[in-house]
Parts: structure tokens; sequence; C-alpha cells
């Protein structure tokens, strides 16, 4: 089926089938910081964010993202370097497989939480697993992106 | 879950003709569920244009749009405002934001999925579930009644009673699944709902009996609900540990909510 899809703010006219994931259509339209981990919605690295909202792009169908804003790291800019910046001084990023999950979701966080402290940081952030990192360090830095001390 | 085609009805009668005239349609709530399994479906039937994504309070209900989504629930200040933290400690753990902005409230009801948390905590309000061709049903009827399968869900209706509801689970890890799950209220009585057993979630009828019939019997009751429910073995707890822990935090939601 064919579908228009707003991705970053660019109109994408592809065509797709009936039950593929979103995760999938964007990697194939070269969105590749869009990872595919478990596939079962439960590690968090293929989060984008649907009209500002983080969402599983491995359960979210791609016939259903038609009308939405479809935004990935890429398409955060400046806002993505920020977070980076604030992750790596803390020497945090290994491998960085879930990194761009980590920037999208947490990038979403800083819009969403009025007053963050470091329980409602970490509860909004469970969703998203990184297998090398042990939190740590990403934790310290995203505090100090949220102003958290 | 493979279909070969999507379709995204603007009216709630036309979702229902292609559901009832179909028998290999299927109508999609987030997908979160579903989507794990193998089976082929010919038709996927979205609700995403039917309006079903609301909260909103009139004078003795609060109605949830069957395709409101967890993570919206969990935030909601109507819904914490009349019944606590009830309903948000039931989703806030499941897995993560990202997940719960996707997994909608009627697929989680519709499913009437063993694991199911928010079963567990509506179970003890007074709700009620309006569908397109069955109407009205009280939920816990619902629940237990597997005869309906082909039919639109449109909304939970709650009934704005005054008094406490709580929701209390273990679980080994944030984000997964619990090992057991309870929610108690007092409204015009104590209700106990167990679940995540890991069978679905159940009220009590003996514990529930005994408390009300005597507000000083907290731990008789709540020892009562090792006989009245059956608890199983999964990968997470075996049923002779749930037996142990399910006393414990009915005890504990008992007296918090006489208290």
């Amino acid at each position: 089926m064919k579908v228009n899809l707003d991705i970053n703010n660019r109109i994408y006219e592809t065509y797709i089938d009936a039950d593929e994931a979103l995760l999938g259509v964007l990697r194939k339209l070269g969105y590749k910081s869009v990872k595919k981990g478990c596939d079962t919605g439960a590690c968090g690295v293929c989060s984008v964010l649907i009209d500002g909202k983080p969402t599983l792009s491995c359960q979210f169908l791609a016939a259903r993202a038609e009308g939405h804003k479809i935004t990935t790291v890429e398409g955060l800019g400046k806002d993505a370097d920020e977070i980076v910046d604030a992750i790596v001084s803390e020497g945090a990023d290994q491998c960085g497989y879930c990194g761009p999950s980590l920037v999208l979701t947490t990038y979403a966080m800083k819009k969403e939480l009025k007053n963050p402290t470091i329980e409602k940081i970490k509860h909004y952030l469970a969703g998203n697993l990184c297998r090398c990192s042990g939190f740590e360090g990403q934790l310290r830095g995203i505090k100090r992106y949220m102003g958290v001390k | 879950m493979r279909f070969e085609k999507f379709v995204k009805p603007r009216k709630i009668e036309t979702a229902l003709k292609i559901l009832k005239d179909d028998p290999g349609s299927v109508i999609l709530g987030g997908t979160t569920f579903l989507r794990l399994s193998d089976k082929k479906y010919s038709t996927a039937i979205d609700l995403a244009d039917l309006d079903l994504d609301y909260i909103i309070e009139n004078e003795d209900n609060i109605e949830i749009g069957a395709y409101t989504s967890l993570r919206t629930i969990e935030k909601d200040p109507i819904i914490n405002k009349h019944f606590g933290d009830l309903l948000p400690k039931a989703v806030e753990h499941i897995i993560g934001v990202q997940f719960r902005n996707n997994a909608k409230i009627g697929g989680a009801v519709f499913g009437r999925l063993g694991f199911s948390e928010i079963i567990t905590a509506l179970l003890v309000l007074d709700c009620k579930l309006q569908f397109e061709e069955n109407g009205t049903i009280p939920f816990a009827e619902f629940i237990s009644n597997w005869n309906i399968k082909r039919d639109i869900l449109k909304k939970i209706v709650i009934k704005k009673n005054q008094g406490k509801c709580l929701y209390r689970m273990l679980r080994t890890s944030d984000a997964d699944f619990p090992i057991l799950s309870v929610a108690v209220s007092n409204f015009d009585e104590i209700k106990i709902s167990v679940g995540t057993r890991p069978s679905i979630a159940k009220l009590s009828q003996e514990a529930a009996r005994m408390i009300n019939s005597d507000n000083s019997k907290i731990i008789e009751a709540s020892n009562l609900i090792v006989k009245e429910f059956t608890f199983g073995d999964d990968m997470r707890a075996s049923g002779k540990y749930r037996e142990k822990i399910a006393p414990v935090l009915v005890s504990r939601a008992l007296q918090e909510v006489l208290s």
C-alpha cells in the first residue's frame, strides 16, 4: 500500500506492506539511527518520536504513521548534540547502539517533565536498555542536561 | 501478527460491519501484544479515526475512550483526582514510556490477558464497558465471559465513588511483568482483586465477605485469599511463592484502605 510519511519534516511517498512495522520502513528509507533490538517491544532501541512522544517503532505499524510527525535522532539537530555532549562528557558512551533512542527519549523527557528528579528520570528512561554501560555514566550526563543536581 | 489489508474506518458502524462480515479480521489496539504472535489475519481494523481517545468527567462518572493510551491514563489529572494512584500505579511499570504511549486501554481490557495489571485495578472500581453491539456490560462480567469476542469496545465508564482505593504488586525488576498484583477499594463496601497469578485477575468473594462483616479481621481475611484463589507457576515465580506473597500484599492493602 502507498503511504505518505512525514519524517523529520520531509514527506516521503513510499510503498509498504500493510502489516509492516515502522522500524523496517525507516531503515529502508535510510534512517539507520533507528536500531533493531529485541523486536518485541522490550528494549527501547527502536524508539522514535511520534508527534513528539517516544514510541517503539518495532510495534508501531507504518500504515498507522501516516498523518503523524515522525522524528528520528537525525531530525533533532543541535538539540541532539547537546544531549550527546552531556553523555559523552561523562565517558558513558560505549558501543553506542542504544545511543540514538536514549537521546530521543531524553529530548522528549526534557519537554515533558516539569520538575525533574533523579527518580523521575530513572522512571522515564526505564524502557531504554543499555547492555554495556551500566547506566551510571549516562545518568550522570542526563542529570546534568536536565538540570538535576 | 500478519495481515493482508489495513483499514481505517471513519464510523464505528463501518468498523463493526467489517469485523462481523469478515471472520478473519481483527481490531487493532496498540498492537503491542498482538504483534508478538505469528497469527495471520485477513484485515486489520484501525480505530484511530473513531475519536475514542479521551478521558472525560461528567457528573457521576469518568469515561475513558477505548483508544486512550496507558501513558495518558498514567498522567491524567482527572484519573488522579478521583482514584488516587490506583490506575497510575497499575500501568507505570509496564515496560517503558515508549511502550505505554502506544498501548491502548481497549486492547489491554478486551484481550483479557493473564498478566494485565490494569484489569486487576479496574475490577475494584464500579466500572462498566460500553460496546457497539452488546451495549453496556459490567466490567467483572465481561472479564469472566469469553463469549463476547466480535464486538468493538467504545469506552470504559467508571463511577465516581467516594473512598479509598489502591494498587500494590510485587515484581523482581522494573519494566517486567509482576509476580503478583493486588487492588483493594473501600467505597460502599470493600473489594479485593488478585491478578497476575499468573492467570487473569479475579475479585475475591470469601475474603471480601469476611472483611466487610468485620473490619478487624484483616489477617484472617488475607489468609483466606490462598484458599480462594489458585496460584500457578511461571518463569517469574512458583505458585507456592505466590501463595506466600498474596496474603502479605492483601493485608497491607487492607490496612491502608481501612486506616
